[in-house]
């Protein structure tokens, strides 16, 4: 090629069709399987659904009238601050953990690394109800560990504590339970990661005297950017709309509304009350609160990957 | 493993799309009743809710059926707790829709109103007629025409430890106020001496009902919410009182296995309860208790006349307080494709064998001509003397909705847990009111 290829050539090169070939089954396939319940959802929202629609009635058009009545909902609010505020807690404590533990299996003798990346795997592989129900035989009242372990503290009754009974309380215990579920996935990853991190300029960072925070805050950090944010934002969509472990917890304590996160609230509407219409709203309302949550981290990656 | 959830929530909503794109609920309506010539083959399922129907009656049911068609019944039990969504989501789709189910009695005036079930009238007179247990029998029509029929009736009666009794020198009581006084006497740290969960409404509300109040009533078309009235109020805080004097169970705690509290647990020395309140089936799970000799994973609880006893629920002057009517209703699905095989399932459940074996093992027949088959023991006559005062809750429309909501769960925990009533039961009213109407 000679230095003065015009800029025309380059253009008028065959973009071949493959790749757009290979991505076609796959993209249908997403359109048919999470397409097109969304596209239900949305229509669904904006009309009045309840069980009569189920056995065949048809629905009306309501318009915006689910969404205002959202607005003036008390009961809506109390449970997306809930959520919110869950969310949050939950996915930074979880971050915060997996990184230290993921420091750790990189820190430690070979042996100790394998116990640790074995019970790492052993939490992550059990299944939801599994987990839940153990937990939830270990907050028991009356026969629960915990309360057994905390009455031997001396001045300590735990005795009957229900766990269970208090909002408070039990959202401590659903907060521990994602958490412990959750950090497995978030240390392999981050650990993963760490491999990426240059033996040489951690050395040459030691050698001018920087201590074990500095290096991790100013080496270790900056090549690691796009794992804890892409782990963190896993984490706050997964925790916003956590179902299963919140309402098996619900079916051992109390299924009043104080105890509901959103994915537990749009059930509830839904399959519960026949309100589809309302529930449709609010799942609407949840995707685009998840949209904004993530649209900061999103931008930051496009951002990274232009400038590469 | 959380993708599970997402995938579990969007299979729940495609689920609902393919309910909504079935064929209409009109099912086949052929001019003249389906034959039994035509029900021969067809092999069909039973919905039950809930263990209440034991085994052996299961196992006459299939081979009945078998005999009379030919084809294969299979029977499925369905969770009280998921019940409801499921029966949503499965009756409209005739691909997917059980061709008989058996329906909670406070569910059946919601899907019967939305057209979930066919018309049974020409079957009525040959099904029992007029000997079928009215009040359920009206929860199950729509002006005039039957749709769901009475399965079972069961009701609700108190059990209590004649020796805690005894050692505290109290007497059964017999009027309601008196109960709260004796519970009171028996009441420990250790030991609860009326043992009601705080979220408990079924049974709660058979002091609102006592004292003669109802949670609705029914104002020319539209349905009121009745929790403010006076007499209800009056019910609500004889319970709160009852509850914060002489109940241990958490405000939390609904009514999901009250039996457990009575018996003595293995190395405990008392039980947790001296008195609780359950239905008429619970005794099967209450006495003695001591490992199957058959399977010693499990326990056996063997009924013990010197510990153990029974009595009605008293009303507040004496007599017997109307506590909430058990039992459920059966329907054909309208969506069906095996009508003929369904109607034949139906005219085997009110053979007067079946409802002999109804009665027999402890669930009150719905032709009212075999209630003698449920024996003249303690449980059958405390049974059949609850029953006979039982209340059903508000058969309107939208009354499915306002028990899958939990707003009753939320109001009676609030009332226990020692809230002002009068402010409670005028914010639940309003909450339940545009679900009782809801269309």
């Amino acid at each position: 090629m000679s230095a003065h290829t015009p800029v025309q050539r380059s253009r008028r090169r065959r973009r071949s069709a493959v790749p757009y070939a290979l991505v076609v089954p796959a993209l249908v396939a997403l359109l048919l399987g999470l397409g097109y319940p969304l596209v239900w959802q949305i229509t669904t929202s904006f009309k009045k659904f309840g069980l009569a629609q189920q056995f065949g009635k048809p629905p009306e058009w309501v318009g915006l009238a689910n969404f205002s009545a959202l607005v003036d909902d008390t009961t809506f609010w109390g449970v997306l601050v809930r959520s919110l505020v869950f969310c949050v807690v939950t996915a930074v404590v979880t971050v915060v953990l997996g990184v230290l533990i993921a420091q750790l299996m990189k820190a430690v003798g070979r042996v100790t690394r394998l116990v640790l990346q074995l019970s790492m795997l052993l939490a992550w592989a059990m299944p939801v109800a599994a987990a839940t129900t153990v937990f939830i035989w270990l907050v028991d009242r009356r026969r629960g560990v915990v309360n057994y372990l905390l009455d031997l503290i001396p001045g300590v009754h735990m005795n009957r504590f229900d766990w269970l009974a208090r909002p408070g309380t039990f959202f401590l215990v659903a907060s521990v339970l994602i958490v412990w579920m959750s950090v497995p996935f978030v240390s392999f990853a981050v650990y993963a990661g760490l491999s990426q991190v240059s033996g040489e300029v951690m050395e040459a960072a030691e050698l001018d005297g920087a201590n074990g925070w500095q290096r991790f805050w100013y080496v270790t950090v900056p090549v690691l950017r796009t794992v804890f944010a892409i782990v963190l934002l896993l984490q706050l969509i997964w925790d916003l709309r956590v179902f299963a472990q919140i309402t098996l917890l619900q079916d051992a304590g109390s299924r009043a509304g104080d105890f509901d996160l959103l994915g537990t609230y749009v059930y509830k509407l839904g399959a519960a009350a026949n309100d589809y219409g309302m529930a449709s709203a609010v799942s609407i309302v949840v995707l685009l609160v998840t949209l904004a949550l993530s649209w900061v981290y999103v931008r930051e990656l496009i951002k990274e990957d232009r400038a590469r | 493993m959380k993708r599970k959830i997402t995938a579990a929530i969007a299979a729940g909503a495609a689920l609902a799309v393919l309910a909504g794109c079935s064929s209409s609920s009109d099912g086949s309506t052929s001019p003249t009743a389906p034959s039994t010539q035509e029900a021969q083959g067809q092999d069909i399922t039973f919905w039950l809710m809930g263990g209440d129907t034991p085994d052996t009656l299961r196992d006459y049911l299939k081979t009945a059926y078998q005999k009379a068609t030919g084809g294969t019944l299979t029977i499925e039990e369905q969770d009280w707790g998921d019940a409801l969504a499921k029966l949503q989501t499965a009756l409209p789709d005739a691909a997917n829709t059980p061709d008989v189910t058996e329906v909670g009695n406070t569910w059946s005036p919601t899907f019967t109103n939305v057209g979930a079930f066919s018309d049974i009238s020409d079957m009525y007179e040959e099904l029992g007629g007029d000997k079928l247990l009215p009040s359920f029998v009206e929860v199950g029509e729509v002006d005039g025409a039957k749709y769901a029929l009475p399965y079972y009736f069961g009701s609700r009666y108190v059990f209590y430890r004649k020796d805690l009794y005894q050692a505290a020198g109290v007497e059964v009581p017999t009027t309601l106020p008196e109960l709260t006084e004796t519970a009171t006497t028996l009441h420990s740290d250790g030991v609860s001496g009326f043992y009601i969960g705080g979220q408990d409404w079924r049974n709660g509300i058979s002091w609102v009902f006592a004292y003669g109040g109802d949670i609705a009533t029914k104002d020319g078309d539209t349905w009121k919410a009745t929790l403010s009235d006076p007499r209800s109020i009056e019910g609500l805080t004889e319970l709160q009182k009852l509850y914060q004097a002489a109940s241990n169970a958490p405000v939390t705690e609904s009514d999901s296995t009250p039996w457990e509290n009575i018996n003595t647990q293995p190395k405990a020395e008392a039980p947790e309860a001296a008195t609780i309140i359950a239905p008429g089936w619970a005794h099967w799970s209450i006495g003695d208790l001591a490992p199957d000799p058959d399977d010693d994973t499990k326990t056996v609880a063997t009924w013990n006349d010197d510990v153990f006893g029974t009595y009605v629920l008293p009303g507040v002057d004496g007599g017997v307080a109307p506590v909430f009517a058990g039992g459920s209703n059966i329907g054909i699905s309208a969506a069906s494709k095996n009508q003929a095989g369904a109607r034949e399932l139906l005219k085997i459940v009110f053979s007067p064998e079946y409802q002999k074996m109804l009665g027999e093992n402890g669930l009150g027949p719905a032709n009212s001509d075999y209630t003698s088959s449920l024996g003249d023991d303690e449980f059958a006559k405390a049974l059949i003397e609850s029953a006979q005062g039982s209340k059903l809750t508000p058969a309107a429309p939208g009354w499915a909705a306002v028990e899958g909501s939990g707003l009753l769960e939320e109001f009676f925990g609030k009332v226990n847990g020692g809230g002002d009533i009068a402010a409670l039961a005028a914010e639940y009213d309003a909450k339940l009111e545009p679900l009782l109407n809801q269309k």
